[in-house]
């Protein structure tokens, strides 16, 4: 990312700390300890981790749905507890759910109401969100006859409906079809096209990787690890080498190399695989 | 973009909503059934004498537009907040720059407004039904008086008229709609601290009788009637805790013609305040730091 | 944890404030005669639960129209026992309503009474007590329901009928009917007070009789049966010629 560093960060988490207290007579819960992450403005920013990690609890923090034990939590440099700190985001629960008796797009003026927006601006703006997730035919159909997919499309179509400069994705790929899941990939990066910060948990890693630019890593409320997902990521003293219709004697010209040159070892050679996603998705869009 | 703390379009966005959601769960059939019983308490007892025949139907009607009130008042508060949170519409919602009174406001403003609507339709089918029933006894002893002296004729019409339509019996449905109001309230109050749709809905409905009972406990106790510590305690906090939903209860005189003046409008309309005012600061206590 | 002792902080000082505010209230609207006097509670023994809780919400009317009907359903199959304690159930529900107060006690001191006196499976001595027990349980009927409406002329009316035809307590009925006459103004209910003042026994009593009715015969309402009994009342008290009226006996069936 070659963007100048701004001043104030997207999502700041300082020191946050969240406690659920029990029902009677039962232990009090620490969700979250002592968690710090910032999200700078125009990057994505991946929260992985096993489910109970805490990732939900620190985003909720963020949104404001829940109130810190300890530390606090700032959205573009308003503290979450301020409503207004809310405007500027766009958020996509995990298996999001509406009002059943609205169809879609009264469901996307709803929100869009709430948001301060109105009249032909706002008929027209959900008309395109509706076009853009492909719910279009969906349109007039009450929300209560949608498939689970149609749901998150619906969810992401509300979020983005004010052209928020964050938004925020709960697990946006629990449920959703690798074909789907690869669409939502590429809504991602295309956020960070146009510049929109993207705050987003998942625990598929492998998602992850593909689109975010940092990530942290919680795991028992506590985050494990944070950093640029390439550092994370590098073996640093390992160096990968993939070839193309190689014949074995050259192969094996590069081995003799290699034991020629002493200090660097072959760890060894094989045929990579593909990943089960991406055969996956090869298959199904060759039927296509 | 500046936010406002406060929006009466927001709030009226979620009134709006609320009242959409109830209207598509069918709640229309109800009204529907209320002029089918109307209509039936109209026609159906051909054989009492005729001023009592009038008095039944509005005691059968006022019945039903209290049933109806309530009713609504309690289930559909009782329905809308704890589903929302069940269902976690509420983390779409909030996530929304809405502040969490704004929230509360336009449910109870979205229920109310149904609420008010229902009456006003329901009263007019009654008064229409009031209306025609009175002209026809009103016809019919007429026709059966022997002599049409003008002194007989008005006396009947005077009988007929106290029974008949006056513009006092929606004074009455007025006090229907405020003793809905409070618990209307009231319900938002308790689903604000309730888990569940049932709970709200089981509290709500003994608070409501004990509210109809709290006249009772709180005169007892002001007049120092009660002696054993505990029975004294016991009725003061109930009659603390609990609105006085008997101040409301004015039909059963006003369908007898007693007429309710601005005084007692004014006092029902101040007592209803009071309590829904204090209500909503103590839902916004219990819900502004709510954790979902 | 520091909102929710708010929340109960806030409930209790409102709790606190209102109840001079609804005891102010409940007194207007007493006075105004918008809200009963509270029930009986000697009635929750009588209603089952849901008839207590409606009783004591808005819906006491609803019910007493229920009870009501009832109380007909029970006196077209001639259960006396039902129908009178189903009135019961209606006139405590709305003790402001004249009309059942009426047709309970009407329905004790003239059907039921009539019925058993007329039942001639019954010995006759048996016939006259129940028969004159539910007189009886007609006049305490009407008496309970003045007590809730001192000013009801209808009651006072039938009351004084109860007296007059199934009681036979002239003087009382003459009482009643003053009373009838006093608020609705109206001098023909002086007449009938004077009537059965006419045929007490007391010479005193006779002689205010006489009074009211030539109050009636000076205002010149003079039907016929008023010129008979004055010219009773005027021999009866030996009432000097030059004071008596000089109309004739009418003699009976002669139209008015």
């Amino acid at each position: 990312m070659s963007d100048p560093q701004p001043i104030t960060p997207a999502v700041s988490v300082e020191n946050l700390t969240k406690v659920f207290r029990g029902a009677l007579g039962r232990k009090p819960f620490v969700a979250v300890r002592d968690v710090s992450l910032t999200v700078r403005e125009g990057e994505v920013y991946g929260l992985i981790g096993p489910n109970g990690c805490g990732k939900s609890t620190t985003m909720k923090t963020v949104l404001g749905l829940l109130a810190p034990t300890r530390g606090r939590t700032f959205v573009f440099g308003r503290s979450s507890t301020e409503v207004a700190s809310r405007q500027a985001v766009g958020f996509l629960p995990e298996n999001p759910y509406f009002y059943k008796h609205l169809n879609g797009l009264e469901t996307l003026l709803f929100y869009g109401r709430l948001c301060g927006l109105g009249g032909a601006e706002l008929r027209d703006r959900a008309r395109e969100m509706l076009a853009l997730t492909g719910l279009e035919d969906a349109a007039d159909r009450r929300v209560a006859g949608y498939s689970k997919g149609m749901l998150q499309r619906l969810g992401l179509a509300q979020a983005l409906l004010h052209r928020p400069r964050l938004v925020v994705l709960d697990e946006p790929t629990a449920g959703v079809d690798p074909a789907g899941s690869r669409k939502i990939r590429d809504l991602i990066l295309g956020f960070r096209g146009q510049g929109i910060t993207v705050l987003v948990t998942s625990h598929l890693l492998e998602q992850m990787q593909e689109v975010c630019d940092r990530v942290g890593i919680m795991a028992h409320g506590r985050m494990m690890r944070e950093g640029r997902v390439d550092e994370l990521i590098a073996v640093e003293n390992q160096t990968e080498l993939v070839l193309e219709d190689a014949t074995p004697e050259l192969l094996a010209e590069i081995r003799a190399l290699v034991e020629r040159q002493g200090g660097a070892r072959l760890v060894r050679t094989g045929q990579p695989r593909t990943t089960l996603e991406k055969l996956f998705l090869e298959a199904t869009e060759e039927t296509n | 973009m500046n936010h406002a703390a406060f929006s009466p379009a927001r709030v009226w966005t979620l009134a709006a909503a609320t009242v959409t959601q109830l209207v598509r769960m069918k709640i229309l059939v109800f009204l529907l059934l209320f002029c089918a019983v109307v209509v039936a308490a109209g026609f159906a007892f051909p054989v009492l004498n005729p001023e009592h025949q009038l008095k039944l139907l509005k005691d059968v009607s006022f019945g039903a537009l209290q049933i109806f009130s309530l009713v609504i008042g309690i289930v559909a508060t009782a329905l809308l907040l704890p589903r929302d949170l069940e269902d976690r519409t509420l983390y779409t919602i909030l996530s929304k720059p809405v502040p969490r009174h704004e929230y509360l406001l336009g449910k109870l403003l979205g229920v109310l407004a149904l609420i008010g609507a229902g009456l006003l339709v329901m009263d007019a089918a009654f008064s229409l039904v009031l209306w025609l029933r009175e002209k026809l006894l009103l016809a019919q002893i007429l026709a059966g008086l022997k002599a049409q002296t003008p002194e007989a004729v008005a006396q009947v019409q005077e009988l007929v008229g106290k029974q008949g339509l006056t513009w006092n019996l929606h004074l009455g449905v007025l006090a229907v709609f405020l003793k809905a109001a409070v618990v209307t309230a009231l319900a938002l109050m308790v689903s604000c601290f309730a888990s569940s749709t049932l709970f709200t809905v089981v509290v709500t409905f003994c608070i409501v009788i004990i509210g109809h009972g709290q006249g009772l406990l709180r005169e007892y106790f002001l007049q120092g009637k009660m002696e054993p510590f505990v029975e004294k305690g016991l009725s003061a906090l109930l009659a603390v805790l609990t609105p006085d939903l008997g101040v409301f209860d004015v039909i059963d005189n006003v369908v007898n013609g007693q007429v309710v003046g601005p005084g007692s409008a004014g006092y029902m309309t101040g007592i209803a305040l009071t309590y829904i005012t204090g209500y909503m600061v103590v839902s916004h206590l219990l819900f502004v730091e709510k954790e979902l | 944890m520091k909102r929710p002792l708010q929340a109960l902080l806030v409930l209790l000082l409102l709790g606190t404030l209102k109840l001079p505010l609804e005891q102010a209230a409940t007194a207007h609207l007493r006075a105004e005669k918008l809200l009963t006097p509270r029930v009986d509670l000697g009635l929750r023994e009588n209603l089952g639960q849901m008839g207590f809780a409606a009783s004591l919400g808005g819906l006491r009317s609803l019910v007493a129209s229920i009870t009501y009907l009832r109380a007909c359903g029970a006196w077209e199959n001639v259960r006396w026992g039902a129908v009178d304690s189903l009135f019961q159930l209606t006139t405590r529900l709305q003790p402001r309503y004249t009309h059942y107060w009426d047709e309970a006690a009407w329905h004790m001191a003239w059907n039921a009474s009539s019925h058993y006196l007329n039942n001639e499976k019954l010995n006759p001595a048996l016939r006259e007590k129940l028969s004159y027990e539910h007189v009886l349980r007609g006049r305490d009927i009407l008496l309970e329901g003045l007590r809730m409406i001192p000013d009801d002329a209808r009651l006072w009316h039938t009351l004084a009928e109860l007296y007059e035809r199934r009681d036979i307590q002239p003087a009382k009925a003459a009482e009643c009917y003053l009373k009838v006459g006093e608020l609705t103004g109206n001098l023909r209910f002086r007449r009938l007070a004077g009537y059965q003042y006419a045929k007490a026994a007391d010479r005193a009593l006779q002689l205010k009789g006489y009074e009211l009715l030539m109050e009636s015969y000076r205002a010149n309402q003079r039907p016929p049966s008023l010129i008979n009994t004055i010219k009773d009342l005027e021999l009866a008290l030996s009432i000097p010629a030059m004071l008596r009226i000089p109309e004739a006996r009418v003699a009976p069936g002669a139209v008015r």
